[in-house]
C-alpha cells in the first residue's frame, strides 16, 4: 500500500548512489530533534532513519541546483545568493530564512558586547562583520527584484503562522513537563546541524561535486535541513490527526491540528502499524506527508513549481 | 448627624462653585480648613479637589460625596439615609440622578472630569466610615471590614511590596576616552610592557594592566576603549591609568572625554524558567532560537537594556549606560520571569 507513495522517494535515493553501509548518521540526533520539534518523547528510531533519508536527498537534490545557478553566473563556490535564487518563489519560507540569518547577526553583535574576550577577536579579525549576512542578503534581492516585492519583505512584519503555530505546540508540550523533562526537552532544542558542522559537511558529501558551497551557504544548508525536519513533523503530526477517526463530528477537518491533538492526545492511537508506542509519529505518517505534499493537485499545478521536474517537491523551498 | 449633614452641604456647595470656577461665598470654616488654598489654587481645582478629599475625610468622619457602588450592601445601606440627602444636594449641581441605593453620580463624574484616578478615590473610600465624626479613631479598624479586594487599581502595575531581594552584579564595563594627542604606535608597543601590536592584522596597541584587570585598545588618533572593568570608578581609573602609561612614554597625553558606552550585568533568579512560554506571551520583545543561541534575546524598551534569559534562571542585562537602568530592567522583569517558573 505504500510502496506507491514511497517509490518517487526510492528511485531518488538510489539515483543519489547513497552506499548502504553510511559512515556517518544523524539518527540518534534526529531523534532528539523529532522530539523537540513535537514529537513523543521517544521518537522511534524508523522514523529518524526515514527522515535522515529525506532531508539527505531533498538537500543533495537541492545543491545539486544550487550548483547549476552558480555555473550560470559563473562563479566557482556556492554562495548563499545561489540558495536566495532558489527560494525565491516561495515568500514565506524565503522570509523565515531571512528572519534566520538576521538574528544571527543580531546574536553575534549581543553576545560580542558581553564577553571582551569576543571583542577584541572581533577588532582583530579586521571585517566588519555586522549585518554581514544582511548585506548579502539586501544586495541580492535587490538585484533580482522586478517587481518590488521581494524587497518588501524586508519591511513586512507580519506573523508568520508556522512558526506560532510551532511556538504554541512547544508550549503546550512544555507546560506539562516537570523540571527535568524540561532541561532534556531544552537540550534537544538547542541541537541543530549547524552545531555540527563538520560532520554535516561530510553527511552531505560534496567532494564529488565540482562546485562546492561556502562557509555561509553551509550555515543556509544546515538551516534548510532544519526546517525540512521541522515540515517533515508539522505535515506528519497533521495526517496522524487526520488518520484518527472521529464520529459525528463534520467539521474535524477544518479544527486545526495542533488543537485536536491537545484534546485528544490521550485517544489518539496509532491508525496504522501495531508499535507499542502510539504517541511517536511513525514513518507511515512521513510517508503520507510527502506524497501529499508532492501531490500535484489542480489545473495550474504543473506550472507552480520549477522545482518538480526532478520529480521531488522541495520542503524546504 | 445634624452636623454631618451640614458639612456635607458645606462641602458640596464648595464642589459646585468649584466648577463654576468662581470663589465660593461661604464663610470659612476651620475645620474645613484650606478654603484660603482654594482660593489661592482655584486655578488648579484637581489639586484641590484631591486635598479636599483628604479634608474632608478626617474631619467630617469620612463621609466624601463619592462613588460607594464598590462598596456591600450592607456599608451602602447605611449611607442610604445620606445618599438622600446627597441626592438633594445634586440637584443643584446639575448632574444625572440615579436610583439612591446605587450611585452618587456626580463626585463620580466630578472625578472623571477632574481627571482622578480611580486609585486616589480609592483611597478615600478606604476611609469612609458612615455616620461616625471620629474618624481618627476608626480609621484603623474600619479597613478590616471593608472589603478592600474590591478595590482594584487601575493600571496593571506589578506590587511594589514584592521586589526582588536580587542585585545584578556588574561584570563588564566599556568605556572609552580621548588622550587628544597623536601617537606613535610603534614606539609604545616596544616600550611598553603588555602591549601587543600587529599592525597587519589591527590598526592599535592592545595593552593590558592587572590593576584593575582590563584591556585597552589605543589607537593612534589618541582615542582608546577600555574594557573588562567590573564598576565605573574601576573603569575610569584604569583609562587613567593607560594614560599615564601613554604619557610617560613621552607624548603629551591628556584625559578627555571619558564615557562609558556599555554596561553588562548578570544575575542568577535561582529558578527555572520556561522560556517556550514567554516567547509566546511576550512575542513582541522577545526572541528565542533554541538551535542558534541557549538564551532568549529580550529587547525591553523601557530602559532599552537587551536581556539573555536561560533556562537554567540565569540573566545577563547589556546595553546600558548608567547602573540604574540594568536595575531597573532587572526588576521589570523579575515578576515575568516569576510568571513563567518552571515547578
Amino acid at each position: 500500500m505504500n510502496n506507491t507513495a514511497a517509490s518517487p522517494m526510492s528511485t531518488a535515493t538510489s539515483s543519489s548512489g547513497r552506499s548502504t553501509g553510511k559512515s556517518t548518521s544523524f539518527a540518534s540526533e534526529l531523534q532528539s530533534m523529532l522530539f523537540s520539534l513535537g514529537d513523543s518523547r521517544r521518537p522511534l528510531h524508523e522514523t529518524a532513519v526515514l527522515v535522515e533519508d529525506v532531508v539527505h536527498t531533498q538537500l543533495i537534490n537541492l545543491l545539486h541546483q544550487a550548483a547549476e545557478v552558480s555555473q550560470l553566473r559563473g562563479a566557482r563556490v556556492i554562495s548563499p545568493e545561489d540558495l536566495l535564487f532558489l527560494m525565491r518563489k516561495d515568500k514565506k519560507k524565503l522570509r523565515r530564512l531571512l528572519k534566520y540569518m538576521f538574528f544571527r547577526d543580531y546574536k553575534s553583535k549581543i553576545v560580542k558586547g558581553i564577553d571582551e574576550d569576543d571583542l577584541l577577536e572581533d577588532k582583530l579579525s579586521g571585517s566588519n562583520n555586522a549585518n554581514k549576512r544582511q548585506k548579502i542578503a539586501q544586495d541580492f534581492l535587490n538585484s533580482i527584484d522586478q517587481t518590488g516585492e521581494l524587497l518588501a519583505m524586508f519591511e513586512d512584519d507580519e506573523i508568520d503562522e508556522v512558526k506560532q503555530e510551532r511556538m504554541e505546540r512547544a508550549e503546550r508540550q512544555t507546560r506539562i513537563m516537570d523540571s527535568a523533562q524540561y532541561a532534556e526537552f531544552c537540550e534537544s532544542r538547542q541541537l541543530s546541524f549547524s552545531k555540527k558542522a563538520s560532520k554535516f559537511r561530510d553527511w552531505l558529501d560534496c567532494s564529488s561535486m565540482e562546485i562546492k558551497p561556502d562557509v555561509m551557504a553551509m550555515e543556509i544548508l544546515a538551516y534548510l535541513a532544519y526546517e525540512t525536519v521541522a515540515q517533515l513533523v508539522d505535515l506528519a503530526l497533521l495526517v496522524r490527526q487526520d488518520m484518527v477517526t472521529k464520529a459525528g463530528d463534520p467539521f474535524s477537518h477544518a479544527i486545526s491540528a495542533t488543537f485536536i491533538q491537545y484534546h485528544s492526545s490521550a485517544e489518539s492511537t496509532a491508525a496504522c502499524g501495531v508499535e507499542a508506542h502510539s504517541d511517536a509519529i511513525q514513518p507511515c505518517h512521513i510517508r503520507e506527508a510527502i506524497r501529499r505534499y508532492g501531490h500535484k493537485i489542480g489545473p495550474l499545478s504543473p506550472f507552480t513549481s520549477a522545482y518538480r521536474r526532478a520529480g521531488m517537491a522541495f520542503l524546504a523551498c | 448627624m445634624e452636623r454631618e449633614e451640614r458639612y456635607l452641604e458645606l462641602y458640596l456647595d464648595r464642589c459646585s462653585a468649584q466648577d463654576d470656577l468662581a470663589p465660593p461665598g461661604l464663610p470659612p470654616l476651620s475645620p474645613v480648613a484650606p478654603y484660603d488654598v482654594y482660593v489661592c489654587n482655584s486655578s488648579n481645582p484637581e489639586a484641590v479637589f484631591n486635598s479636599h478629599l483628604e479634608e474632608v475625610k478626617e474631619i467630617t468622619g469620612g463621609f466624601s460625596a463619592v462613588d460607594l457602588s464598590f462598596l456591600p450592601d450592607e456599608l451602602t445601606q447605611e449611607n442610604k439615609d445620606q445618599t438622600v440627602v446627597r441626592s438633594k444636594g445634586e440637584d443643584e449641581e446639575n448632574c444625572k440622578t440615579q436610583s439612591p441605593p446605587s450611585k452618587l453620580p456626580l463626585p463620580s463624574q466630578q472625578d472623571a472630569g477632574l481627571g482622578l484616578t480611580s486609585s486616589s478615590s480609592s483611597d478615600s473610600h478606604s476611609h469612609l466610615q458612615p455616620g461616625d465624626a471620629n474618624s481618627g479613631q476608626h480609621t484603623p479598624e474600619k479597613p478590616d471590614s471593608l472589603p478592600l479586594a474590591s478595590i482594584a487599581p487601575m493600571t496593571p502595575m506589578t506590587p511594589v511590596s514584592e521586589g526582588s531581594e536580587i542585585v545584578p552584579q556588574l561584570q563588564n564595563i566599556v568605556s572609552t576616552a580621548n588622550l587628544a594627542c597623536k601617537l606613535d604606535l610603534k614606539k609604545i608597543a616596544l616600550h611598553a610592557k603588555n602591549a601587543e601590536y600587529n599592525p597587519k592584522r589591527f590598526a592599535a596597541v592592545i595593552m593590558r594592566i592587572r590593576e584593575p584587570r582590563t584591556t585597552a585598545l589605543i589607537f593612534s588618533s589618541g582615542k582608546m576603549v577600555c574594557t573588562g572593568a567590573k564598576s565605573e570608578e574601576q573603569s575610569r581609573l584604569a583609562a587613567r591609568k593607560y594614560a599615564r602609561v601613554v604619557q610617560k612614554l613621552g607624548f603629551p597625553a591628556r584625559f578627555l572625554d571619558f564615557k562609558i558606552q556599555n554596561m553588562v550585568g548578570s544575575c542568577d533568579v535561582r529558578f527555572p524558567i520556561r522560556l517556550e512560554g514567554l516567547v509566546l506571551t511576550h512575542q513582541q520583545f522577545s526572541s528565542y532560537e533554541p538551535e542558534l543561541f541557549p538564551g532568549l534575546i529580550y529587547r525591553m524598551v523601557k530602559p532599552r537594556i537587551v536581556l539573555l534569559i536561560f533556562v537554567s534562571g540565569k540573566v545577563v542585562l547589556t546595553g546600558a549606560k548608567d547602573r540604574s537602568e540594568i536595575y531597573e530592567a532587572f526588576e521589570n522583569i523579575y515578576p515575568i520571569l516569576k510568571g513563567f517558573k518552571k515547578a
